[in-house]
C-alpha cells in the first residue's frame, strides 16, 4: 500500500530514515495489536487481553516519545520547521 | 496445527493470489456463506509478538485490502480448530456484513497531534499573574480580584493552601478549553471531508489529539490535501499523519464474545 507518514522533520539521513521506520512500526503496533476484529474467550487462543491492551498503552506512548525525538529539541512553531 | 486469523473479507472464493503469512504458511480463506475468513496454519502454539509478526499480519491484511474490504483482526488472534472459527464467523454473522458493507471503499488516516503543553501552560500562568496585578484589566474569576469581598488573604497558610488549589483549578480548567479549541480547529480541516472519525484528546499533556478518520477512497487526495493545508499553518502545533491504513479504529462489533453467550447461539 502507497502508505504515507509524514512528520515535520522528513530529512533524508540514515538515521531519519530509520526513525521514520520506527515511527511506522509504532503506528501498526497502536493498531493492530487492540483494535479491529476483537475475538475473545476460550475458543481462540491469544495473548491475554490485558497484555495487548497494556503493550498498546506502551506503543502509544513510545510512539510519542519517538516523534519528540523525530522531531528534535526544544519545541518550536511548526513554520520555523524544515518540511 | 492452529488456525491464525488476519481478516474477514467481502467474499466466499479462493484467494487467487499467492500470499504467505507467519511462519511462512500460505495464506487461504474459509468461506461462511457470502464472506470469508483469511487464515494460515500455525504450527507454533503460541504466537510471540515481535515486530516481525506484527509487520506480517498487516502486510497480509494490505495485500488483501487490493482486492476485497476488509476487517481486520487484532494480531494474535489464533483458532484451534476450523469447527470454533466458523463458530465465530455464525455468532458474528450479521455484525461482519453490516461492518463490511459500512467500511466498503473506504480507508483509515491517522493524525497525532504533539502541542507544547508546557509552553502553554506558562503562558496561561503568566496570564493570570498579569491579571492578579491588573484586575481591571483582565476579567478574572472573583477570588483571584483584589479588594473583592471574596478574596482570600495570603497570611493565612489554609487560606493561602486553598488560593493556590483554586489557582491550580483554574489553570487546568484553561488549559483544557485551550486543548478543546486547539482540537476544534484541527478537526475543521478534515471534519468535511472524513465518513466517521474518532478522537482521542490528550492521551498524555503532550499528545493533544490522537484522530482516526474513515475517509473514502476517491477522497484521499482531498484529505491528504487538507493536511497540507493544515501543516502550512502557522500554529506550534507538531503532526503525525500517517495512512492509509485497513480500518482497524471504525471495525464496531455490537454482539460480546464470551463462551457462556456463544454456547447460547
Amino acid at each position: 500500500m502507497d502508505r504515507q507518514i509524514k512528520t515535520l522533520q522528513d530529512k533524508n539521513s540514515y538515521l531519519d530514515l530509520r526513525k521514520q521506520e520506527r515511527v511506522t512500526l509504532l503506528e501498526i503496533l497502536d493498531r493492530a495489536l487492540d483494535k479491529g476484529v476483537v475475538i475473545s474467550g476460550d475458543i481462540v487462543i491469544s495473548v491475554a487481553d490485558v497484555d495487548l491492551v497494556y503493550l498498546g498503552l506502551k506503543v502509544l506512548l513510545s510512539s510519542v516519545e519517538t516523534m519528540e525525538r523525530l522531531r528534535g529539541a526544544p519545541m518550536a512553531g511548526a513554520q520555523e520547521e524544515p518540511t | 496445527m492452529k488456525i491464525y486469523a488476519y481478516g474477514i473479507i467481502d467474499s466466499k472464493d479462493t484467494i487467487d493470489e499467492t500470499i504467505f503469512g507467519l511462519e511462512g504458511a500460505s495464506v487461504y480463506n474459509i468461506s461462511y456463506r457470502d464472506i470469508g475468513m483469511v487464515v494460515s496454519e500455525l504450527r507454533q502454539k503460541l504466537q510471540e509478538i515481535t515486530d516481525a509478526n506484527v509487520l506480517k499480519h498487516e502486510e497480509v491484511i494490505e495485500a488483501l485490502m487490493m482486492k476485497s474490504t476488509v476487517l481486520p483482526i487484532r494480531f494474535s488472534t489464533i483458532f484451534y480448530t476450523k469447527e470454533d472459527l466458523l463458530s465465530t464467523m455464525l455468532f458474528y454473522y450479521q455484525d461482519f456484513i453490516d461492518n463490511l458493507a459500512r467500511l466498503r471503499n473506504k480507508v483509515e488516516f491517522g493524525i497525532k497531534v504533539i502541542w507544547p503543553a508546557d509552553t502553554i501552560k506558562q503562558r496561561i500562568v503568566d496570564v493570570y499573574h498579569k491579571a492578579e496585578h491588573n484586575p481591571e484589566r483582565i476579567d478574572l474569576p472573583i477570588p483571584f480580584k483584589e479588594g473583592s469581598n471574596v478574596s482570600i488573604s495570603t497570611e493565612s497558610p489554609a487560606k493561602t493552601f486553598v488560593k493556590e488549589k483554586f489557582h491550580e483549578h483554574i489553570i487546568e480548567k484553561e488549559f483544557q478549553e485551550e486543548a478543546d479549541r486547539c482540537i476544534q480547529v484541527v478537526d475543521d480541516y478534515f471534519n468535511r471531508i472524513a465518513c466517521e472519525k474518532k478522537l482521542k484528546r490528550l492521551q498524555t499533556e503532550s499528545l493533544l489529539l490522537n484522530a482516526s478518520y474513515l475517509v473514502d477512497k476517491d477522497r484521499q487526495n482531498e484529505f491528504k490535501q487538507a493536511f497540507e493545508q493544515l501543516k502550512n499553518a502557522p500554529s506550534d502545533l507538531k503532526f503525525l499523519f500517517s495512512g492509509p491504513w485497513p480500518c482497524y479504529n471504525f471495525v464496531t462489533l455490537t454482539k460480546k464474545s464470551s463462551s457462556v453467550d456463544y454456547f447460547m447461539v
